[in-house]
Formats: structure tokens, sequence, C-alpha cells
């Protein structure tokens, strides 16, 4: 079964075939996304599942074998949406990249349990999520202090408004602020990033 | 410079989650310090998600051998629960900011790959200037390590009755083909045998699937070491 899969020169970037999903179904999986992640909004959750539902259900049957294996993967992976939809960013990739990743992460934990009898999950280490990715963006400061965003600021949930107001109107840095909080500081990113979608919304609802 | 790359059928296996735990942590590993490969994978992923979840999808399913029954979908029901028992939960997922880890050995700390990092390692066993730590997979036949070779230190010429993946974590060491740095991807199979020796010494990751056989006059005698490396 194994081959003596290496190059020993430095391979070349891959060219990806023209992608199957056309740009305005992705901005719709985008947009539901930013929905769950600012207003908790089931009505977007109910259309992003039934839109991924059958298509998960296919790839768990087809890697775990079992129709209820199937039903456990689709479940675990639309929880993790649930609750980490505020972790997905937009600018980073398609919501269907990030949605596979959870999901092939979640059925090979699946696949080792059967396989290597471990209750351990390693996925989350050997593929580090686009929320990792997180940790090194700061850039939201330029756009927040200078286009007037602020100014909406009553609209925010009241997490998020605390977050804005303590980085720009008290001009704490975010280590400072989680400590201040007590919370942690990819929390204090995530709610400022959310902060600044609901913001961006309100903006452009405004024109 | 790295010039070892895993080939692009491994790093697809290892895309759609089908290679062994210890694998594809080594191909993450490499990733991590190889910016093509880590780009490549990246593209993959798109280009595999946008197949999983595209209209085309049932096209290409029916072209496999797994057949999916029409009863997961007529469960309307039972997904309508399933989505309001999800969303029953308020709670959200926080990221985890994860201090970073060591490995210590022969007095020297060497920072612990994210992709190993909660892995069970069992402790160093030495034998001259050869550790080895394995790492407990329960992966069949499969077995995987971190090595330290010391500095001036070798193994004697030797092959693998399977193959064997060498990923070069700090230092660097030479064998017949030549030098091989950190970040270095290296497959080895039955076909090929080498006397790998470090003048800075080394740490690595290794993946093999049997033990090293010892090729060479007096060395055979080592045969039973290579258990040890294995």
């Amino acid at each position: 079964m194994y081959t003596p899969w290496t190059y020993n020169s430095a391979p070349t970037e891959i060219i990806i075939r023209n992608s199957t999903m056309n740009s305005d179904e992705q901005q719709q999986l985008k947009s539901w996304l930013y929905d769950i992640a600012t207003d908790r909004d089931k009505n977007a959750f109910t259309a992003l599942f039934s839109w991924f539902a059958p298509k998960i259900i296919q790839f768990g049957i087809q890697k775990l074998n079992t129709e209820s294996a199937a039903n456990e993967l689709l479940q675990e992976t639309m929880t993790n949406i649930w609750r980490k939809a505020h972790l997905f960013n937009g600018d980073k990739g398609e919501a269907t990249t990030w949605v596979y990743s959870i999901m092939r992460n979640l059925s090979f934990d699946m696949l080792r349990k059967v396989r290597s009898n471990r209750e351990d999950t390693l996925s989350e280490d050997i593929w580090p999520m686009a929320e990792a990715q997180l940790v090194q963006e700061d850039s939201f400061d330029d756009h927040l202090m200078s286009s007037n965003l602020l100014k909406n600021i009553d609209i925010l949930p009241e997490a998020q408004k605390e977050v804005v107001k303590g980085l720009y109107l008290e001009e704490m840095s975010q280590e400072q602020l989680a400590t201040k909080l007590a919370i942690p500081l990819g929390t204090v990113k995530s709610r400022l990033r959310l902060a600044l979608i609901k913001l961006k919304q309100q903006i452009g609802e405004s024109k | 410079m790295i010039t070892h790359h895993p080939h692009y059928e491994l790093l697809n296996a290892y895309v759609e989650g089908e290679l062994p735990a210890s694998l594809s942590a080594g191909i993450a590993v490499h990733a991590e310090m190889c910016e093509i490969c880590a780009k490549n994978i990246q593209r993959i992923t798109e280009e595999a998600a946008a197949n999983t979840f595209s209209d085309d999808a049932n096209v290409y399913n029916s072209l496999s051998k797994k057949v999916i029954t029409d009863k997961a979908f007529d469960n309307i029901s039972e997904f309508d629960l399933m989505m309001k028992s999800i969303m029953e939960d308020d709670s959200i997922t926080e990221m985890m900011t994860q201090e970073p880890l060591d490995v210590e050995i022969k007095g020297t700390t060497y920072p612990l790959p994210t992709a190993l990092r909660s892995m069970a390692m069992m402790g160093w066993q030495k034998l001259g200037k050869l550790s080895r730590a394995r790492i407990n997979l329960n992966e069949g036949s499969l077995h995987t390590s971190l090595l330290h070779i010391d500095k001036d230190g070798g193994v004697p010429s030797h092959t693998h009755k399977g193959f064997e993946l060498t990923l070069l974590l700090e230092g660097s060491f030479e064998d017949e083909k030549g030098t091989y740095v950190k970040g270095d991807f290296i497959w080895l199979t039955d076909k090929h045998t080498h006397t790998p020796h470090t003048k800075e010494g080394c740490l690595c990751y290794t993946v093999a699937d049997d033990a090293l056989q010892f090729t060479q006059g007096l060395s055979k005698l080592l045969n039973p070491i290579g258990k040890f490396i294995y």
C-alpha cells in the first residue's frame, strides 16, 4: 500500500481545476455563517443545515460505512458550526473549505476510535484550523478608527460593545482588556471581529 | 533548504483524512516548515471541499462502490429534531491559545511540533549516542518515535524491511545520498540501504512499519538493536 511517496526536489505549486461551486452560492453560505455568528440566527442555521446535511451524510457513509456513524458525523459537524461560527473568517477562505475541515477532522477522530481504539482527538493538532490563524490577525484597528464605524456602537450586543469600548475608547491593549474582563485573549479577538462584521453590515444598510 | 517533500498522492490522502495519525502528523509537521507544501495542502483542501459539496457530488458518488440508501434522506423529522437540539444549547466554543511544549534530551531543549502535542509519549531509552522515545498511537505494525542522535553519532549501515519515514525536526544528518536538513521529509523502503551520520546532532520524528536490518559485516551482530530503533 505504501510507495516511496516523496519528491526529492521542490514540488511545483498545484493548480486546481475550476471550482464546481459558483460564487453566488459560496457568498450565500458565508452570509448564513455570519448571521449565525453575530445573531445566533436560527433561520440561517436551518438553511445551512439543509444545504449541508445530505452531503455530509454522503461523505459520512463513504468514510465511516454505516448510516448511524454518518448521522453522528452530521450531528457533530453541525454542532461545531453552530458553536464556532464566530471563528469562521470569510476573508481567509470559502465556507465550504471551513465546513469540510471540521467534518474531515471529526471523521478522522471517529475512524481512529474504530481502527486504533483510541479516544484521543488528535485532529485539531494535525490540521490547525482556520481559527488558529485568527491569533495572528490584528488588522481591525485601522478599519474601525478610520471609517466612523463607531457611531453605530449601540447596536452591538453587550459583550461585543464592552470589547470595542475598551479597545477604542479606553485605548486598552487586547491583552489588558482580556485581563480586565477575565476572558481569554482569543475571546477578545473573536468578539472584536464579530463586532466589526456587524458594524460593517450597518454601514451597508444605511447607504 | 528543504529538498525532500511528501508526494501529491500523500498530501491528497492527508487532506481527505485517510492516513493514519502517525503519517498525518508527519505531513503536518513538514507543512509547518515548508511553505510550498502548506500552500498546496490549502489548495487541495479547497478543491476537495468544493467537490464534496457541489451538486456534482451525487455523480461522483454513484461511481463509488458505496450505495446510499434513500432512507438517510427520508428522515426529515429526524434531521429536524437534530437541528433543534443543536440550537437549544446557545453556548459558543472559544478559541484556545496553547502554550508551546518542549522536549528535553541530553541537555538540549527542543520545541515540540503542534501536531505531536497531544500524543502519548513514553520515556527516553538511551543506547550510546542514540536515544528514542516511543510515541504510543496504537496503529498496529506502524511504530512512531522521536529519535535523537547525539553529535558525531550515527546508525550503522542498514535497510528497512518495510518503509521508514524520517522527518528532521532539528539539526542535520548525512548519508551516502547527501545531506538532510530541518524539515526534510525522507521516505525509505527496503530498496534503500544507508548509513546516516550526524556531525551537529539531530532530532527526528520517525514512522516505520518494520525493524531495521543491518547489512554490513560485523554490524549484522547489531540486528537485535534494530528493534530498538524501529
